[in-house]
Parts: structure tokens; C-alpha cells; sequence
């Protein structure tokens, strides 16, 4: 990307069939900085999240992309929202990411499943490339989409809610493993999280969902009242 | 044996009966894993049945003489018409409604199963002359199958099963995750779309050449079975096909050998095969 801005919304309300959920939104994302959307559940922020990948139109306002084209996202969505019924194993979804550049009756190259194995090493899951997705733990699961949007070589990196419903330790290797990403590739990243304690303080830019409300600014404004509330209220603020 | 030899004859005189099952055999359970995989398993069934309905309605208009073309040719392409009619708009408004969230998926499934087989019946029972063809043709008898309608079904199924191999990629990607699906470029409705329209004509056709028991059979117990013994995509629809074929030509064998409907027959012999796969696979994990 040649701009130093990958995205860019001005004055964007966003919702579902005409109804608005957050309004008034302006910020742009530095190319090769990490931003997190941060607020509780049900606040918007996958709407929003959403809106800026371009599946869901803004009700409203505009965005503008870095080069003027659509950038080349990488997607990893919730994964409790894919079905288990499909029988893929953890390579073939990976494969899903190459889907965009490959032509239709077309077969694989060697140059893609070599970029595949690339990517499941990078996410240290190459071993467990030929078991079902179905069958590997939260953690390992959220490895794979991972890998899966590495292989779209994306420009950026979204990420919805990457560490909800693992355990800590699972929690702690996810959050290592996109900072890896994002210093090792140079990524832009943008998570979306609920969970404030896997927030980075090193992140370029905190987005803060809630009431109907966006505030942007660094983690250190934003999270240290939050924070110093929670401790308060003895960590029943947002869960 | 003798019986055996006399099927693989090529003077045989039902060829074009085994032949049209072995192609729906083939690629009706191709169309069929995206049912199990969207979990569209009670449209397969109601679907079939509109397509009965849309047969047993341009039959009854065929014989009251709405009909456009010399009478023996008009017949088969007015059923044909009737079927390819009122499934593409079944599947279509089901489609829609699903995708505007509007009541319950089952209820709108249940309700037109309902009507679409009260309808086939009322249709069938006002048609005075057409009753012994369509109910040969609700029972799954598959004896008479033209040359051209065996060449037509070869072209249909042909072009679809290549349609379904090369796009394949994109109809999966599309059904597990039309967010990702979105962002890598595709564009999801015209999948849908084109998804709905290959089941929409495998279903109509289908009906019409072997009858909607067969072919909700074909749809849906090779997929069930193949999704229950196999690990990743490929072996998936692969096994689903082979099921659908080896059911499709030991069915025609046995209802041949003991001159039974040869419909019923595949379905029997495709549940057969589902059963015996679950107990195999139970054993299985019980003896890890």
C-alpha cells in the first residue's frame, strides 16, 4: 500500500436494514498499525467490524480504502459460527484462503500448497494438517483460520473476537502469535475483542463500542479508567 | 448370473432404464452433499415433490388440450416445463424467505411438502387419462426411458456435474462462510443463485425421468453416508458418487432378478448400505 492511511470512515452509521446501531463514525487506520475494537457484547462492534470488510453497506457516509481498490483482507471470523457438519480437514480450510486467486476448474498448483504448508507452519500447526477441523480444540481452531487468512496474503488482518471461549493459556499463545504475525509481516491488524485483559498496551489505536458511542484513542487513555472501574466493581464490568 | 450377463448386454432391452439410473446414481448425490452440508436435508424432500407437483399439473392441462405442440411430443416436454416451473419458483421463494429470516425454516418446508403432495394427488384425480402414467412414475418405475430423453439427461447431468467440479471451490467456500467468502471476492448471491438453479433442474429433470423417490433417495442417503465413513472434502464426494452408482446398478440388477419396482429397490439398497455403514463405523469405535 502506497498511503499511509489502509482505511479511512467518514461520517459512517452502521446497522442492520435501515436501522442504526452506531453513528457519526470517523477514524482512519494507519497501514502496518494494530487497532483494536474493544466494548461489551452486543455494542455493535462486529457490525461495524463488518461494515469495513464490506458485508454489510454503511447506512451511511463513506469508506475509503488506502490505494482507492479493495485492500486484500484476511478474515478470521468467530469460530463458533462455522458449521462442524463440514467434513474439512484443517488443511483444506486453509486452502479456502487461496480460493480468491484461483481460477475456476483449475487445479491446485504446487505453488499453493506450498504457501499452504507455508502458512500452517507460520501458525505451528503443520502437523495436525490432515486432522478434521472438527476435532481440534478451540485454540487450535483458531490457529487454523488464522492460517487461513494468512493465505489470502492479506494487507490486512481482521480478526473478530480471536480469543473468546479459549482457555488462558490457549488465550496467551493466540495473542503471541498475532503480535508475531504483525511484527514478522509487517501486517495491519484490526481485532475485535470484549475481553479487556487481552487488550496489547503497545496497539496503535483503541477503538471503545459503547452506548451507541466511538471513542478512539491509545489504550492507555481509554483502558486505565476502565480498568481502575473494574478493579472497583471486582471484575463484573464486561462479562 | 445369466441375468447379469444379460444386463450388461448392449441389445439389452432396458438399457436406457439402467443407464439413466447409473447417471442419476452419479451426479444427483454431487447436488446432494450441499443439502447435507446447508442443512437443507427437509427441502430435499419437499422439492421432489413440487416437482411432482408442476408434472401432475401440466399433464392435467395437456389432457383438458393446453397443449402447444403435436400431441405426443408436447406431452413429455409440457410435464417437463411444468416441473423445471414449479421448482425453480419453489426453491426461489424458499430461498428468499430464509434469507429475510421470515418465520421458520421447517414450518415453511412442512408446509410445502404439504401442499405441493395434496396438490399432486388433486391434480392426478382430475385427470382422467393420465393416472396410470403418473403413478408409475410416483413409484419410481423407471422402464421407459426414451432415446432422447437418455441423451437430454446425459447433456443436463453432464453439463452440471462439469459445473459442479469447477466451481466447486467456490459453492463450498460460499455455503461454510459467506462472510470469508465475501471478503476474497466472491460473490455470494450469484453462487446461491447458481446453486439453487443446478438444484432446481437436477430435482425437475430427475422427477420426470425416474420419479421423486428416487431421486430424494439419490440426493440425500449417499451424502449422509459418505459425510458418516469419510475425513476431508474430497474422499466426501467421491464416496457419495461411487455409493450413488454401485446402489443405482446393484438396484437395477435385483428388482431385474426379482422383478421388483426398480425404485423402491434403490432406496432399500442405498439405506441398506447407510445402516450397515453406522454399524461398521460403531464397531469400529468400539473396538479403540
Amino acid at each position: 500500500m502506497n498511503t499511509d492511511h489502509c482505511i479511512t470512515l467518514k461520517d459512517v452509521s452502521v446497522g442492520y436494514h435501515g436501522h442504526q446501531i452506531l453513528t457519526d463514525i470517523n477514524f482512519s487506520l494507519k497501514t502496518g498499525g494494530f487497532t483494536v475494537m474493544f466494548g461489551p457484547n452486543g455494542c455493535g462492534k462486529t457490525t461495524l467490524f463488518k461494515t469495513i470488510l464490506g458485508i454489510i453497506s454503511p447506512i451511511h457516509g463513506t469508506i475509503t480504502y488506502g490505494d482507492s481498490h479493495y485492500p486484500r483482507f484476511g478474515y478470521v471470523p468467530q469460530r463458533q459460527i462455522l458449521d462442524e457438519i463440514y467434513p474439512f480437514t484443517a488443511e483444506e480450510v486453509v486452502f479456502m484462503g487461496t480460493f480468491g486467486q484461483v481460477k475456476p476448474f483449475c487445479p491446485t498448483t504446487k505453488e499453493n500448497r506450498d504457501w499452504v504448508e507455508q502458512c500452517l507452519e507460520d501458525v505451528g500447526m503443520l502437523d495436525l494438517k490432515k486432522r478434521l477441523f472438527s476435532e481440534l480444540s478451540g485454540g487450535q481452531k483458531q490457529r487454523i483460520l488464522i492460517a487461513r487468512a494468512l493465505a489470502t496474503k492479506p494487507e490486512i488482518l481482521l480478526l473478530d473476537e480471536p480469543i473468546t471461549g479459549v482457555d488462558i493459556i490457549a488465550q496467551r499463545k493466540i495473542m503471541e502469535l498475532i503480535s508475531l504475525l504483525h511484527k514478522k509481516h509487517e501486517l495491519t491488524i484490526v481485532m475485535v475483542t470484549h475481553e479487556i485483559h487481552s487488550i496489547p498496551k503497545w496497539i496503535d489505536k483503541l477503538i471503545w463500542i459503547n452506548d451507541n458511542k466511538v471513542q478512539i484513542g491509545n489504550s492507555l487513555e481509554i483502558l486505565a479508567p476502565l480498568l481502575a472501574e473494574e478493579a472497583s466493581f471486582q471484575g463484573t464490568l464486561w462479562h | 448370473m445369466e441375468q447379469l450377463l444379460e444386463i450388461l448386454s448392449p441389445h439389452f432391452l432396458l438399457k436406457n432404464s439402467l443407464y439413466a439410473g447409473l447417471i442419476v446414481g452419479f451426479v444427483c448425490p454431487q447436488v446432494g452433499i450441499f443439502f447435507v452440508l446447508r442443512r437443507m436435508v427437509l427441502l430435499g424432500i419437499a422439492l421432489p415433490q413440487v416437482s411432482n407437483a408442476g408434472i401432475t399439473f401440466a399433464f392435467l392441462l395437456h389432457t383438458i388440450g393446453l397443449h402447444f405442440l403435436p400431441h405426443m411430443e408436447s406431452e413429455k416436454f409440457m410435464a417437463l416445463t411444468g416441473s423445471v416451473f414449479f421448482t425453480l419458483v419453489a426453491i426461489f421463494i424458499l430461498a428468499i424467505l430464509e434469507r429475510r429470516r421470515k418465520g421458520f425454516n421447517e414450518n415453511r418446508i412442512g408446509f410445502t411438502y404439504s401442499i405441493a403432495g395434496a396438490a399432486s394427488i388433486l391434480f392426478v384425480s382430475w385427470n382422467p387419462y393420465g393416472q396410470t402414467e403418473v403413478l408409475s412414475l410416483l413409484k419410481g418405475e423407471i422402464v421407459s426411458v426414451p432415446d432422447i430423453y437418455l441423451w437430454l439427461m446425459l447433456a443436463i447431468y453432464g453439463t452440471i456435474f462439469i459445473c459442479l467440479v469447477g466451481f466447486h471451490r467456490s459453492f463450498v467456500v460460499v455455503s461454510y462462510d459467506a462472510d470469508m467468502a465475501t471478503t476474497i471476492g466472491k460473490k455470494v448471491i450469484f453462487w446461491d443463485v447458481l446453486l439453487y438453479l443446478i438444484i432446481g433442474v437436477v430435482i425437475s429433470f430427475g422427477v420426470m425421468t425416474v420419479g421423486p423417490l428416487v431421486i430424494f433417495g439419490f440426493l440425500l442417503i449417499p451424502a449422509i453416508t459418505a459425510r458418516m465413513i469419510t475425513r476431508g472434502i474430497l474422499p466426501f464426494c467421491i464416496i457419495s458418487s461411487i455409493i450413488g452408482v454401485v446402489s443405482a446398478f446393484l438396484g437395477f440388477y435385483l428388482s431385474y432378478r426379482y422383478d421388483l419396482p426398480t425404485g423402491p429397490t434403490d432406496v432399500v439398497l442405498l439405506s441398506a448400505i447407510l445402516l450397515l455403514s453406522f454399524l461398521g463405523k460403531m464397531a469400529l469405535s468400539w473396538k479403540k
